[in-house]
């Protein structure tokens, strides 16, 4: 997130050093080697004079420190991809047909959604956060919870936001149990929500991530949760952004990974004001570039209580990302969960779970770390599916305005390629600063689609709407056309239409009416509901659940084949930016009739195998 | 010299001058000019500046040095596995070639990374000019953009050929990282 942070700032991190021991032992030799060769050039009084001045030059870069470098625009070159995109799937029909409203006021999500200034000062102002579909009382519809951030004047702390939590009703409304279930944040800026079933008693949990500490709310299968962050271990302080639970060892508990965004006190939050140039017209925010990224935290779980394993277990945030969104899931498939983390101007990090709890980061070689220009980008929302029918998660990470939001195709074994052109989602992204993102199928015509949350962090570019557009903006749908994705949003009816600087975006099944609903968070207001009211084909939604109950373990696999063809999906446990999905997995299936086969394939190994199941209907399997 | 009287030898020049400065000149002295031990401290400063530019390019080359080296080591054991149909041992030593590459390309790893991200906070560009012409990478001091795709690209690829190893391939991928890599070395004209 930041001016400057697309297609200028392409280094770092490539993937670690292997035979770390002898790979260390070499870098110590050879960098004392190189420290006196850098001198041997000097003799006599010149090396004096050098070795006498190094304390002044030391005290002229500390001087310097303050001396932050002007980031310059974005690049506008479009990303290239070595092979074109498959068809897989057959051409939809071109005519319009989504129809999306915005109902949340109506259906009772009202609460004002905090962040910080209007001037938008510091990148917290602008961070926003995420936004989470659960069902938190496990009565079969699905609750709303929404992180809020704090509200600043200048210096002054005015408003810290409450989060919220809504029950959804047999209407198709919501109510405020925000204090009765005692989940309002405890003063917390939040950032994001993951919610799972973290200590596997059938009732899903809530962690709020936060600029401060994360708070892990435990559902205690009343109607109240409780504070448990402190006693488990994972307030980790700092600008915790997106965070995911997963069985990262295979011990059959979940383990959590929260990333880390930058290194600053609140005092530097609120002292905060606008130096970076944009564009040679206005003063922004600062950073990300110039600022210190924070360090991502893994925590295992061990009974109940997460112990910092990051270092041990090869997660070590080496190159200090700025760390933005995270996804586990089986991207190599070899059957355990490996991490995608999307750093801002950064390279992004591909840890491959090794199958012992160790993990090792592949990003760069495996084609995800940069975009295809070799670019590192600003990425800070993720979207997995298995776009192109093959049976693998192919990645989407969305990005900073003027550059491609990134389509990455599964290639297989966890390979990766750019194909963001040829599948038009670069173009049509170009414009936008995406946040948020979901595949879905949107309309059930048997090939998923992507729903984009877009707003940009400066609302200075007003002032120039004729350059890049405003601050905010409309979100975006792409219609999956045989491989091809089409800009759909003009005519994707009203809730499309919505003009608001967004961040968070979740998918889910709100009113059980067998579509896939859209919940987005906006920047000083209240969030987003889009009902989808697009006519349907075939759908089926599969509800798994835990041994006890609750949601499905992050990682479960279902295949569905219909029609003569799979479709696949996977639970997760934090997705696109800072939120969580709906946890049951929507299958839209076209003009199936049956699903020959429902295959359920659990994070142990285990299968469920259902046959001939009826179409138009919300399937649960339980473990 | 220990850090310590470099110090007090530098406070003592500069406490020197400023006597120098401060003293009343007599009246066939000019008032004006900069002291000539001002000067040459600034010279000597000069020279540190220069050498410790010198420096950083010799150690980022060391660093590269020593990857290529691992990269070179990994290289001979995937000859050897795929000569010998090892597909385990071919693919552990492809998959780190692969990341010994990628690693070249992105001018060292993470940890590397993260220095130069420090260096870029304080303002430090080894290569201002060369970034403005998009030359370097901000912060690359021997990588440049086109190599830094170069070997990104062949990372990927032998990366790929871990799944399925062909020594002429193999071959072919790392003609193109060493016709990199011998550009990066060459001695700057």
């Amino acid at each position: 997130m930041g001016e400057g942070a697309v297609g200028l700032e392409r280094p770092h991190e490539a993937g670690e050093v292997t035979g770390s021991a002898g790979a260390d032992r070499a870098f110590a030799v050879s960098a004392a080697h190189a420290g006196s060769a850098g001198l041997t050039g000097l003799t006599g009084a010149a090396s004096r004079r050098a070795r006498v001045s190094c304390l002044a030059l030391v005290s002229c870069l500390a001087l310097a420190a303050c001396v932050h470098r002007a980031a310059a625009p974005p690049s506008t070159t479009p990303a290239t991809a070595s092979t074109a995109a498959s068809t897989t799937t057959p051409a939809a029909p071109a005519a319009p047909r989504f129809q999306f409203v915005d109902v949340a006021a109506p259906a009772g999500l009202s609460r004002m959604l905090l962040a910080g200034r209007p001037g938008k000062d510091h990148l917290l102002d602008s961070a926003g956060s995420g936004v989470a579909f659960l069902d938190y009382d496990r009565d079969g519809r699905l609750d709303v919870y929404l992180p809020n951030a704090w509200r600043l004047e200048g210096e002054r702390v005015v408003e810290r936001g409450r989060a919220a939590l809504y029950r959804g009703l047999p209407d198709g409304t919501f109510r405020d149990v925000t204090d009765e279930a005692g989940v309002g944040g405890e003063g917390a800026w939040g950032t994001g929500v993951v919610a799972a079933d973290y200590d596997g008693d059938g009732w899903t949990d809530i962690l709020l991530t936060a600029f401060g500490r994360n708070v892990l709310y435990r559902n205690r299968g009343d109607g109240r949760f409780e504070n448990v962050a402190a006693r488990a271990g994972v307030e980790a302080p700092g600008w915790n952004t997106a965070a995911a639970f997963f069985d990262a060892d295979g011990d059959g508990d979940l383990d959590l990974y929260i990333a880390a965004y930058i290194d600053c006190t609140l005092d530097d939050v609120l002292k905060a004001r606008p130096t970076l140039d944009w564009k040679g017209l206005e003063k922004v925010a600062f950073g990300p570039f110039g600022l210190t990224g924070a360090r991502d935290h893994f925590f295992r779980q061990e009974n109940g209580r997460f112990v910092d394993a990051t270092d041990e277990a090869g997660l070590a945030d080496r190159g200090l990302g700025f760390g933005f969104a995270v996804r586990a899931a089986d991207f190599d498939d070899d059957g355990d969960l490996d991490l995608f983390v999307a750093n801002d101007s950064d390279p992004s990090y591909l840890y491959r779970n090794e199958g012992n709890g160790r993990f090792r980061e592949v990003g760069a070689w495996a084609g995800c770390a940069f975009d295809g220009n070799g670019a590192a980008q600003a990425s800070m929302g993720i979207a997995a599916g298995d776009v192109f029918g093959s049976g693998r998660l192919d990645l989407f990470v969305t990005t900073f305005t003027e550059d491609f939001s990134t389509l990455f195709r599964n290639l297989g074994d966890g390979l990766f390629e750019d194909v963001s052109e040829p599948t038009g989602v670069g173009p049509a992204t170009w414009k936008s600063l995406s946040w948020g993102a979901a595949f879905g199928d949107f309309d059930s015509d048997g090939d998923l689609d992507l729903v984009i949350a877009d707003g940009h962090i400066y609302p200075q570019i007003d002032r120039h709407p004729e350059i890049i557009g405003t601050f905010k903006e409309r979100n975006l749908l792409l219609e999956n056309r045989g491989g091809r994705f089409v800009d759909v949003t003009g005519d994707a009816g009203p809730g499309f239409q919505v003009v608001e600087s967004s961040r968070g975006l979740a998918i889910g099944d709100y009113d059980n009416d067998g579509d896939l609903d859209v919940l987005i968070s906006n920047l000083d207001a209240p969030p987003t509901l889009l009902r989808n009211d697009t006519p349907q084909g075939a759908w089926l939604v599969v509800d798994c659940e835990g041994p006890r109950g609750g949601p499905a373990p992050p990682g479960t696999r279902v295949t569905v084949q219909a029609g003569g063809r799979a479709f696949r999906r996977d639970v997760s446990a934090g997705d696109s930016y800072a939120g969580s999905h709906d946890p049951r997995l929507h299958f839209g299936l076209g003009g199936a009739t049956v699903a020959d086969v429902v295959d359920v394939r659990w994070p142990d190994g285990g299968h469920t195998i259902l046959r001939d199941v009826t179409l138009r209907r919300f399937l649960k399997v339980r473990r | 010299m220990t850090l310590r009287t470099t110090a007090q030898w530098i406070f003592a020049v500069g406490f020197a001058a400023g006597l120098a400065l401060g003293a009343p000149a007599r009246a066939d002295e000019s008032p004006s000019g900069t002291p000539p031990e001002m000067v040459t401290t600034y010279n000597a400063l000069a020279d540190a500046i220069l050498a410790v530019k010198n420096t950083e390019d010799a150690l980022v080359r060391t660093i590269l040095g020593a990857t290529y080296a691992h990269a070179g080591v990994d290289l001979g054991r995937a000859r050897a596995a795929i000569k010998a149909n090892d597909a385990k041992g071919s693919q552990a030593a492809l998959e780190n070639l692969a990341s010994e590459v990628a690693t070249i390309a992105s001018e060292g790893d993470a940890a590397v990374g993260a220095v130069r991200k420090r260096l870029l906070e304080g303002g430090h560009h080894h290569h201002a000019d060369g970034e403005a012409k998009g030359i370097y990478d901000p912060g690359f001091v021997v990588v440049t953009r086109a190599a830094h795709q170069q070997l990104l690209d062949a990372s990927r690829a032998i990366g790929q050929l871990a799944r399925a190893p062909k020594a002429d391939a193999l071959e072919a991928e790392w003609g193109k990282v060493q016709s990199a890599w011998n550009g990066l070395m060459r001695p700057a004209k």
